[in-house]
């Protein structure tokens, strides 16, 4: 029998003889240890504990235990570390200062009055192509907060600097106009406040608490899908925000209109303000991140290795800092420069390893989703439903594996590679705008994981 | 039980044992104090089940017995009783008696088959002046981390380092350590002392004046006088290796007269901003040392101290709280300050004085 079950069946009997109190002071945090050769290991939290089962409920333990298990001989009581502490990973405090001196002292920046972290800010904020547009919008705002550009929805993936942005406006407009009340909040924030204040009927007061800011800043905003509650009470805030001129930032990591499931009134109040995407960084502003964060550091690394960096990095403004923080944290351990072939080394494990995938599996999962026959995608047929199954077969190889054109056609029943260039071109384009189709794209992709 | 005793004596210990009866604790029981009447003492017994404590008291017993009455009843009666002279103690169907020459006082007991025994420490044990033992934990133990999610910083951690003492405790903040010199020590590899024990500790041998035996194992600690028995659980759990982050060669040194760095860091206090942030600046060419604030709603002050300073220049910010805590274990007139780099820890201790020493993290702003 396993062990940790035994102990629950006896711990309910033990329960079942004993008062609430005396069962929860000395039984909570208990736990049977290990099994040898017929001796039961208890583990209790301390001594207090492991004295009282000894002198007042051995036997009955014993008993229950023997009852339940038969080739039990004798019960054991040793006292062990409870785990309630899932931080142990975090590195002994004490090194911190070291490896990251900021850390020890971060939170103390963060200012509970308006959770903004004054750390974003526009001084290290690096403008490219790819998010100046954002970044003139969030100037203008800082200039003329409520007027200009409201609702602000700025979207974008993951890891590219939307909260830095959003967080930059909100510092930004604290220091133009110090007396302007900023709010800066996540979505779930929103969501366990409205809550919570549901529960303890102060509903009227949630209103309040929001309404009295000038400016308010939601981050994650595309979790709202489904919260309709949620969605109904940000149309009001909004509206009232609206009304008397105040900023109101969102971010979300999709365009409104393909957040699923946003009530219309919201989708066409995200789109009467400003809606800015940012996209990926190209290799120079990449570059150029990399040079501001090690001056943050205070650390100088060669061109050379600094243009391998962003070369080969070129997922999100995260996945280059986590890079850097790994060379970095290296160079201080060693307290010599690195070449680039020891960087080269590090990297390898922070790139997107390449997904290899036969092209057989990507054909029977596409076919599995849209319930059809995995052969009827390589068959020569225009039936509708298969050469949409077919298209999106070879847009998924083509950019999510990389896979060839000819190859691609080659594998699917011979096609030209011209083929296959038109049906990814063709989903490319549906994409735009057909927010039912990239769900099923996102759905497939989740399915490859 | 039936018996006599001083009620000085009496009040005393139960105003000691009543701090560790057990709060908000599932088992009724554990919120009083066990009195146990047996040979020709009187024995007062309470625990939280982190600590527990037993003391005893000289009585003239005509019947042994045991009888469990709530601690803070107990606690509120003796702390107004000024009389002093002899009182009755004698237990009645569970309930107990007191009588005194003008007073006659009938308590509830409650039944104590349920109350727990304290554990009975064996291992390793040495003994040590009640006076060094305070003195090592009152230095440090203020920069321990409040917060539970870390036990092994929410502790005064105590271990042997060739002839002396070690105590030491880290909220990651800040860090004090103080080494006390006691002879016949055996080797201590770590003991973790849970924070929240430290203050009853404190408490109960402040104003003892003595020898204590102190015994340990892997789960727990006991201190022991000839009538007082004190034990308290261990934190399993290991403590960050500080010594290395302790700056070898500092590149600024600094000594200033410890009232002086008082006042003036009082001053600062006034002007620091929210974080508690007070500003320093060294110069040792230009002879400055210089202590600012400033905050937008009070407004900003430097302060130039008297100082003697060797080494390079350096600019930092430090939490004020921080230094300020550590003032009352420097027992100098003079205190040496000391900087590796602006982002490193700073170094404080009393001037010729190695056995404390006291590290702050500056703030990076």
């Amino acid at each position: 029998m396993n062990i940790k079950q035994l102990w629950k069946n006896c711990l309910v009997e033990i329960e079942a003889g004993m008062s609430k109190a005396n069962f929860s002071t000395w039984f909570k945090n208990t736990s049977i240890v290990r099994e040898d050769v017929g001796i039961i290991y208890i583990g209790v939290p301390n001594e207090f504990v492991r004295d009282w089962l000894i002198n007042k409920y051995h036997k009955l333990i014993t008993k229950t235990i023997a009852d339940a298990y038969e080739n039990m001989r004798a019960v054991e009581y040793i006292i062990i570390k409870i785990e309630n502490n899932k931080e142990e990973e975090m590195l002994p405090t004490t090194n911190e200062p070291y490896v990251n001196k900021e850390l020890p002292l971060k939170d103390l920046y963060i200012n509970p009055d308006d959770n903004l972290n004054p750390r974003y800010h526009f001084n290290s904020f690096i403008v490219g192509s790819f998010n100046e547009l954002a970044y003139a919008a969030a100037q203008a705002i800082i200039e003329n907060p409520g007027t200009k550009y409201n609702p602000f929805f700025i979207y974008g993936p993951t890891g590219l600097g939307k909260t830095h942005l959003i967080q930059a406006v909100g510092n930004g407009i604290k220091e133009k106009h110090p007396n302007k009340k900023v709010h800066y909040m996540t979505l779930e924030k929103f969501a366990t406040d409205f809550i919570n204040s549901l529960q303890n009927n102060k509903a009227n007061s949630f209103k309040e608490k929001y309404r009295k800011y000038d400016l308010l800043i939601i981050d994650d905003i595309q979790f709202i899908g489904k919260m309709e509650k949620i969605q109904e009470e940000l149309f009001h805030t909004f509206n009232t925000f609206h009304e008397n001129n105040k900023q109101i930032i969102f971010s979300s990591d999709k365009h409104p209109n393909y957040i699923p499931e946003l009530a219309d009134r919201l989708k066409t109040r995200f789109s009467a303000g400003m809606i800015v995407d940012i996209s990926p960084p190209e290799y120079e502003p990449r570059l150029a991140i990399l040079k501001v964060k090690l001056r943050e550091f205070n650390i100088e690394l060669d061109q050379e290795i600094l243009e391998y960096i962003a070369s080969t990095i070129d997922g999100s403004i995260r996945e280059l800092e986590g890079s850097l923080n790994t060379i970095v944290c290296q160079y201080r351990l060693r307290n010599k420069p690195l070449t680039l072939a020891e960087v080269k080394n590090l990297l390898k494990n922070n790139m997107r390893p390449k997904k290899n995938i036969a092209i057989k599996d990507v054909v029977k999962m596409v076919s599995e989703y849209y319930k059809l026959e995995e052969e009827s995608v390589y068959e020569k047929t225009r039936k509708k439903e298969i050469v949409k199954a077919r298209q999106v077969v070879m847009y998924l190889l083509r950019e999510d594996f990389n896979v060839s054109y000819p190859l691609i056609g080659q594998k699917l029943g011979g096609k030209d590679h011209t083929t296959v260039i038109h049906s990814c071109l063709k989903i490319k384009n549906d994409l735009k705008d057909d927010p039912q189709l990239l769900q099923e794209l996102e759905q497939i992709r989740i399915m490859f994981k | 039980m039936k018996l006599e005793c001083k009620i000085e004596e009496l009040k005393n210990k139960i105003s000691q044992v009543e701090r560790i009866t057990g709060k908000n604790l599932t088992l009724p029981v554990l919120s009083s104090i066990l009195l146990i009447a047996s040979d020709k003492s009187l024995k007062l017994r309470s625990t939280n089940l982190s600590l527990g404590i037993e003391v005893e008291i000289p009585a003239k017993v005509e019947k042994e017995g045991i009888v469990a009455i709530s601690g803070s009843v107990l606690g509120g009666i003796f702390s107004n009783v000024i009389q002093n002279e002899n009182i009755f103690l004698e237990s009645v169907d569970g309930n107990l008696l007191v009588t005194a020459k003008k007073s006659k006082i009938k308590l509830k007991g409650q039944p104590h088959d349920d109350f727990p025994t304290i554990p009975r420490v064996e291992g390793v044990s040495f003994e040590m002046d009640s006076k060094k033992l305070i003195e090592g934990i009152k230095s440090v133990y203020y920069s321990a981390s409040v917060s539970d999610i870390k036990p092994e910083t929410s502790s005064v951690f105590i271990y042997t380092n060739e002839e002396n003492l070690v105590f030491v405790s880290t909220d990651s903040f800040r860090l004090a350590e103080k080494k006390i010199k006691i002879k016949n020590l055996p080797e201590i590899s770590g003991i973790l002392i849970p924070f929240k024990n430290i203050p009853e500790i404190m408490r109960i041998f402040g104003d003892f004046n003595g020898i204590l035996k102190v015994c340990f194992n892997k789960n727990q600690i006991s201190f022991s006088s000839d009538n007082l028995y004190l034990t308290s659980r261990i934190i399993d759990g290991v403590f960050p290796d500080y010594r290395q982050i302790i700056p070898k060669n500092p590149g600024t040194n600094a000594v200033v007269l410890k009232q002086d760095l008082l006042n003036a860091l009082k001053i600062s206090n006034i002007f620091s901003n929210k974080f508690n942030q007070v500003n320093l600046k060294i110069s040792p060419q230009e002879k400055v040392f210089e202590l600012s604030s400033a905050n937008n709603d009070v407004g900003e002050n430097k302060t130039h101290l008297d100082a003697s300073l060797t080494g390079d220049n350096i600019e930092l910010g430090f939490n004020y709280k921080y230094f300020l805590d550590c003032f009352p274990s420097i027992t100098t007139d003079s205190m040496s300050i000391k900087f590796s780099l602006a982002s490193g820890p700073i170094v404080v201790s009393p001037v010729n004085d190695p056995s404390f020493t006291y590290l702050i993290m500056p703030m990076n702003r």
